[in-house]
């Protein structure tokens, strides 16, 4: 297990490096580095024990892989492979499969390692990696929007790595547990960090710009795994230590209201679905045993529905009222719709049941709340006119969208298997109830009503600005 | 008394960051406030000991711990590349935005 799990980490490096040696191979390379950590996250649900791994000494890189990693490493798997596959016929040169892979593989290291210094170094890999996909383009939006990103992350890693010095300073050990007796202020920075990271609550403002002004696949990327990285050291931290607890419950409820609460009022496809994101990484956090499975169903949904608007006529909700989608391209876009509102029969319903029995009696009620906003964002998509298909269509779609969809699609039936027995009566019901409401409230309400809320919060400087607020508020938080 | 010092270092960089308009020095603040951070972590290695660990027959005195300064270098490594890899972003938007002013980048880029 040792040496499967080191050439599993160091696998997409080695190709993504070696990939430039052999152009032709490009799309062949970057595929195998999805299977090879798809293949290792499937033996990771046979072992079910957690597998602790330390290098070197009493200070060296620790590694804990269990299934809660497992259910990551799968996202990141899958999402990957749906955008090489969504890619393949495209014209990108090597250098885009390159950084693809060497994203890949340093989230994999975020997901597998649990001291903070190992989890600094992937975080920033990451940040280099997204930056460079973002600016693939090389308009000059794209690297403002790359330029924008780096700025805000690398700031918060900056006030990260003066966290990790606290801790080690009262415990001489960088690992997560350390963060049990360390100082307030040593939570406050290092959460920050995480948060920014993340996308959470007010820090994660910067989300919905980076992730519209993207290209579909690097949109698709970011939503479905990138931003899960900052995510799943608060969720392990959660579960490592029951007084961080209710520090990640509360930020879970935060950001999904707030999330859903700007969704609700976006006229923009994309930047919809971006809020969406910020809302949906609420639920993983808001219930953190259960967190794995969540962000499963979420990452596939959410990098699929980035892939079909991307291909839309229109990024403008009022606009694709009157342009009828084709049939095919609306189907895929409702059954993902229909998954992330938690409709029966699709995994999100199983992910989002089980969500709702680990939330504490407070969370209950703000988290159903946030579940019928979901449901009247949701109706938006899924409401859209549709016609069928003309000679003239299907060229112009992307070839490789179709297996994509059919490897993200089939994901989402296929991980019912991982909670069947949510199938009952009452729990198939309440969901139901749920989406009826929603969609209610969308057809007496929100259909008609057009608010355009500002958007102030998003810029530059009220970003880091945001970042000094947000760490005393998180102080408090620990010192409480 | 040093501590004070690094995290005034600290917050010059972040207030630098926020308020001064152009993106290069915007960059420079960021690295003010990096030096701040690396300047802590040497405070910190240098809590019981100030020599170099190096084994050898003489025994010097307190040793430096030699973790948070091996860590810092990795961080230091990173930072420096990320800074590259901003300058490099900047002198692309300069070509089409020469005074680099960052709110009138942000204008003509926002949707």
């Amino acid at each position: 297990m040792n040496t499967l799990t080191l050439i599993w980490m160091a696998f997409p490096f080695l190709v993504g490096f070696i990939i430039y040696l052999l152009p032709q191979l490009d799309r062949y390379l970057a595929l195998s580095g999805a299977f090879v950590s798809a293949a290792y996250a499937v033996q990771l649900f046979v072992e079910q024990s957690p597998y602790n791994l330390r290098l070197l000494d009493h200070f060296g890189v620790s590694l804990v892989l269990d299934p809660l990693a497992g259910f990551f490493i799968l996202t990141n798997a899958l999402v990957t492979a749906a955008v090489i596959f969504y890619c393949w016929r495209s014209d990108k040169i090597t250098f885009f499969y390159a950084q693809t892979l060497i994203l890949h593989g340093s989230v994999n290291a975020a997901f597998a390692c649990s001291d903070f210094i190992s989890l600094y170094v992937a975080l920033e890999v990451i940040s280099i990696a997204v930056f460079l996909l973002i600016a693939y383009p090389r308009t000059d939006r794209s690297i403002w929007v790359g330029l924008r990103y780096l700025f805000v992350s690398n700031v918060a890693m900056l006030f990260y790595l003066v966290g990790a010095v606290l801790v080690y300073k009262a415990h001489h050990s960088f690992d997560f547990a350390g963060l049990r007796g360390a100082p307030p202020e040593a939570i406050a920075l290092i959460f920050l960090g995480l948060l920014v990271k993340g996308g959470i609550f007010v820090s994660g403002l910067w989300l919905p710009l980076t992730h519209s002004e993207s290209e579909a696949p690097v949109s698709a990327l970011m939503s479905g795994i990138v931003v899960k990285a900052g995510v799943f050291p608060l969720v392990r931290c959660a579960l490592l230590l029951e007084e961080i607890d209710p520090i990640v419950r509360i930020f879970g409820v935060g950001t999904a209201l707030l999330g859903v609460f700007y969704a609700i009022f976006e006229q923009d496809t994309k930047r919809t679905l971006a809020f969406s994101t910020v809302s949906q990484l609420g639920f993983i956090l808001a219930a953190p045993i259960v967190g794995g499975f969540y962000a499963l169903t979420h990452g596939l949904v959410k990098s699929a529905l980035f892939l079909i608007v991307g291909n839309l006529p229109s990024r403008d909700l009022k606009e694709l009222q009157h342009q009828p989608l084709q049939t095919p391209i609306w189907i895929a876009l409702v059954i993902a719709s229909f998954s992330i509102s938690g409709l029966p029969l699709l995994s999100g319903f199983g992910a989002k049941v089980l969500t709702m029995k680990n939330l504490l009696p407070w969370q209950a009620i703000a988290m159903n709340l946030a579940a019928i906003g979901t449901a009247i964002v949701y109706a938006k998509f899924i409401f859209l006119p549709h016609r069928q298909l003309g000679e003239t269509d299907i060229s112009k779609l992307q070839p490789g969208f179709w297996t994509a969809m059919v490897l993200l699609l089939g994901g989402l039936l296929g991980a019912n298997i991982v909670y069947y027995e949510a199938y009952n009566l009452e729990n198939i019901v309440k969901p139901l109830v749920t989406i009826t409401l929603g969609w209610l409230a969308y057809f007496l309400i929100f259909q008609r009503l057009i608010v355009k809320l500002p958007r102030v919060l998003e810029q530059f400087e009220h970003l880091i600005g945001m970042m000094s607020l947000s760490l005393i508020l998180i102080f408090w938080m620990a010192l409480a | 008394m040093l501590e004070a010092f690094v995290l005034a270092t600290l917050f010059c960089g972040f207030f630098g960051i926020i308020f001064k308009k152009n993106l290069v020095m915007k960059i420079i603040s960021m690295d003010v406030m990096s030096t701040g951070v690396i300047a802590y972590y040497v405070l910190v290695a240098a809590r019981e000991g100030l020599f170099t660990p190096i084994v050898s027959d003489v025994q010097k005195g307190a040793y430096a711990d030699p973790v948070p300064q091996a860590v810092i270098l990795t961080a230091i490594v990173i930072g420096f590349s990320i800074q590259a890899l901003m300058l490099v972003g900047v002198m692309k938007l300069s070509r089409d935005n020469p005074t680099l002013e960052s709110n009138e980048i942000e204008k003509d880029n926002t949707p």
